[in-house]
């Protein structure tokens, strides 16, 4: 039996609409780059660029007089490395270690606990997460320590929970992707778990692994709310964990806050000068983790 | 002849009894850290919990909030808020994100610049994921709500070029001290001086002539009357009445950009998730649709989407949930808005939403106000874990449903 002439004409109509649902994914791709360059053109067109990627003082919107702001991106960047680092320091060894526990080790039971809470980290909106890091995590862990009630450190630790799931889960798929006969093969030359764990199956997984992280890298660099909530609002040149500091997010959403920017000042167009440095930031960590997982994926049979 | 190339070493008791033993301490350090993941969760739950359940309460839920005075502020503006938004973010995403997956999944293209379309949008979808949800913010500010200047720039107050069932009226003071209406033509008369009888209006309906008497001559006596009179020369000022199909471009700072920019996060993630359940489906049933002789539409319309649609509806469900949390997309939409008193009346209305109000709370300078940002999160995981198990309910029962095919 052939398809009729009617229902072949439906069949086009609505390959075209689906179409038009997919290119839609393209225009917001497009959106997002052209919105970014052509409204950070306004505020590259009235100041330096040497000032912006050279400067170490970041000052729009402290002063009233706009011929006082200094606008070197680099506290910004550093606030904003400073957190991811430390996030970082937190999620790949955590996140690393409950991947290869639940993939070589846990019993079922303690996977069943395990995953959901997983899952209900991975979904935690990341208000509360800021809000974790200012009642608890500032003043029981660090203030005792002589941090300050803002600092770099507590948005870090938060930042790092958040990313904890997202590297667990995604090693973990990396871990499982390994082969059993793998493993086998250590245990019939006398090793251990341990041994096929750190010396065959680790290595095996290592480009899942390597693009997990990649990828909660530029989640932490992106991460916004947490940051504005604990990390304080004074862009610092440091790399001292204690004071606070203000990332590319936190500034973004500082200026958003202040509800008086009015389109059309250095202000406003300095908003999308530091958005787009942020998406060029997280677009080729992005690329990079793709690169590396398929340049370097075994593949397996 | 044929010499191992390495030799297996003669066993060595103590080096085996060692390796062992560093097998079992990694295990259970392995497990210890594991476990950190239990102990934060407990320590976060507890920790709201402890602060926020004592505001918990029905007034609470309803009332709304106050700058100066954490004790008497509630939440409910915020919830009805959040759900608006998260509606229309559903309505947004859900069949542009189902149909962007159905097209990559079952309609590969052998036309070569369809082809390209469809490399290129499914290596878009992977790189739209990892983009910021601020960044989304910030496409969300430029196309919703100032449509990139298109309709002149923005100014705070000022009516929209191009609006559709607003209603002005002129609002005066009648003698009686009521307050009555009058229709108002030209939106850009701000304020309409009365030196002439006008047809005028009862706030709750019902049109009548407007009368006039100079100052300093004697009033009537007539209450009715009195209600219906002013003093000549008296000074009206506009206001706008918008009903719940009230229209306006650009879409400024309202619900519907909001809504609209949360779909753009969500869509990369419902896309992914309907791709999934789809590639589920096995290809036996397509190949029994086909062989019956459908178009290929009428198979995945019949045959595909009713055997995915629960693992689709789970994944709209769980990027649903990732919408109600988000917080920074808002922000940069709505800006940080939290005094608002009632729910949205229509779909250009400004509205509070649950995750702006927690940081705006915990924020406050007042620490009565964090307390409440706890009860608020409160609120947000109730919500966040209702959507959650009608998730995983939908899973369980779809596959139950399937395995008994």
């Amino acid at each position: 039996m052939r398809p009729s002439a009617t229902s072949k004409r439906n069949q086009t109509f609505v390959v075209s609409l689906l179409v038009l649902c997919a290119t839609l994914s393209i225009a917001t791709t497009v959106g997002i780059v052209t919105i970014l360059l052509t409204e950070s053109y306004g505020f590259f067109s009235r100041i330096d660029l040497s000032d912006f990627l050279l400067g170490t003082e970041w000052t729009i919107g402290r002063s009233k007089n706009e011929a006082d702001y200094k606008y070197g991106i680099w506290p910004l960047i550093l606030g904003t490395l400073r957190i991811t680092l430390i996030a970082m320091a937190i999620s790949i060894p955590l996140g690393l270690t409950t991947a290869v526990y639940l993939s070589e080790y846990a019993p079922r039971w303690i996977r069943a606990i395990l995953k959901p809470v997983l899952e209900i980290l991975a979904g935690m909106p990341t208000v509360v997460l800021g809000y974790f890091a200012v009642v608890v995590i500032t003043p029981t862990l660090l203030e005792p320590l002589g941090f300050k009630p803002y600092n770099a450190m507590a948005a870090g630790i938060a930042v790092g929970i958040l990313c904890l799931p997202l590297v667990s889960s995604l090693a973990e798929d990396a871990l499982q992707a390994v082969p059993r006969s793998l493993r086998e093969a250590v245990y019939g030359l006398g090793g251990t778990r341990f041994d096929s764990v750190v010396k065959v199956v680790i290595p095996a997984a290592m480009s899942g692994i390597v693009s997990a992280f990649l990828l909660a890298f530029a989640r932490a660099i992106g991460e916004t709310m947490i940051v504005a909530l604990a990390a304080g609002s004074i862009p610092t040149f440091t790399m001292d964990p204690r004071g606070p500091s203000q990332t590319m997010t936190g500034f973004i959403v500082e200026v958003f806050q202040s509800e008086d920017v009015i389109p059309g000042t250095i202000a406003y167009y300095s908003i999308y000068a530091v958005a787009l440095t942020l998406f060029l930031l997280t677009f080729i960590t992005t690329l990079i983790g793709q690169f590396v997982r398929r340049r370097y994926r075994e593949a397996y049979e | 002849m044929n010499q191992p190339e390495f030799q297996v070493p003669a066993s060595d008791p103590r080096r085996a009894k060692n390796r062992q033993a560093i097998s079992k301490i990694f295990r259970v350090a392995c497990m210890l850290v594991a476990v950190q993941a239990v102990v934060i969760l407990i320590v976060l739950l507890t920790t709201v919990f402890v602060r926020g359940v004592d505001q918990l309460s029905w007034d609470f839920l309803t009332g709304v909030h106050r700058d100066d005075n954490p004790d008497g502020s509630g939440l409910w503006p915020a919830i009805i808020g959040s759900i608006v938004i998260c509606l229309i973010c559903g309505a947004a995403a859900l069949p542009i994100g189902i149909g962007t997956a159905i097209f990559l999944e079952e309609f590969k293209p052998r036309n070569k610049t369809l082809r390209i379309l469809h490399n290129l949008v499914q290596l878009n979808i992977t790189n739209l994921a990892g983009v910021p949800s601020i960044v989304y913010g910030i496409l969300g500010l430029t196309a919703f709500v100032y449509m990139f200047g298109l309709f002149g720039t923005y100014e705070a107050n000022k009516a929209a070029e191009l609006e559709f069932g607003a209603q002005r009226y002129y609002q005066v003071r009648t003698l009686a001290k009521t307050f009555v209406w009058i229709p108002a033509t030209d939106k850009t008369v701000r304020v309409l001086r009365i030196e002439e009888p006008i047809t005028a209006r009862y706030p709750d309906g019902g049109d009548f002539k407007l009368n006039l008497i100079d100052r300093g001559a004697t009033k009537p006596s007539d209450p009715t009357v009195l209600g219906q009179t002013v003093y000549r020369g008296s000074k009206a000022s506009i206001f706008a009445k918008h009903p719940w199909h009230y229209l306006r471009l650009p879409f400024h700072k309202s619900v519907l950009s909001a809504g609209l920019t949360l779909a753009l996060v969500v869509l990369p993630i419902v896309i992914i998730s309907s791709q999934e359940s789809i590639r589920a489906v096995p290809d036996t049933m397509r190949d029994a649709g086909l062989g019956l002789g459908c178009t290929r539409w009428q198979m995945v319309r019949t045959i595909v989407l009713p055997a995915s649609i629960p693992g689709i509806m789970t994944g709209a469900i769980l990027a649903m949930s990732r919408a109600v949390g988000e917080a920074a997309p808002l922000l940069a939409v709505m800006g940080g808005v939290v005094g608002k008193r009632h729910a949205p009346e229509n779909l250009m209305d400004n509205a509070a939403a649950m995750p702006i109000t927690i940081y705006n709370w915990a924020r406050d300078d007042n620490p009565g106000f964090w307390e409440l940002s706890a009860t608020a999160i409160i609120v947000l995981l109730c919500l966040l874990l209702t959507m959650n198990s009608i998730a995983i309910l939908l899973r369980y029962w779809a596959e139950k449903k399937f395995a008994s095919r």
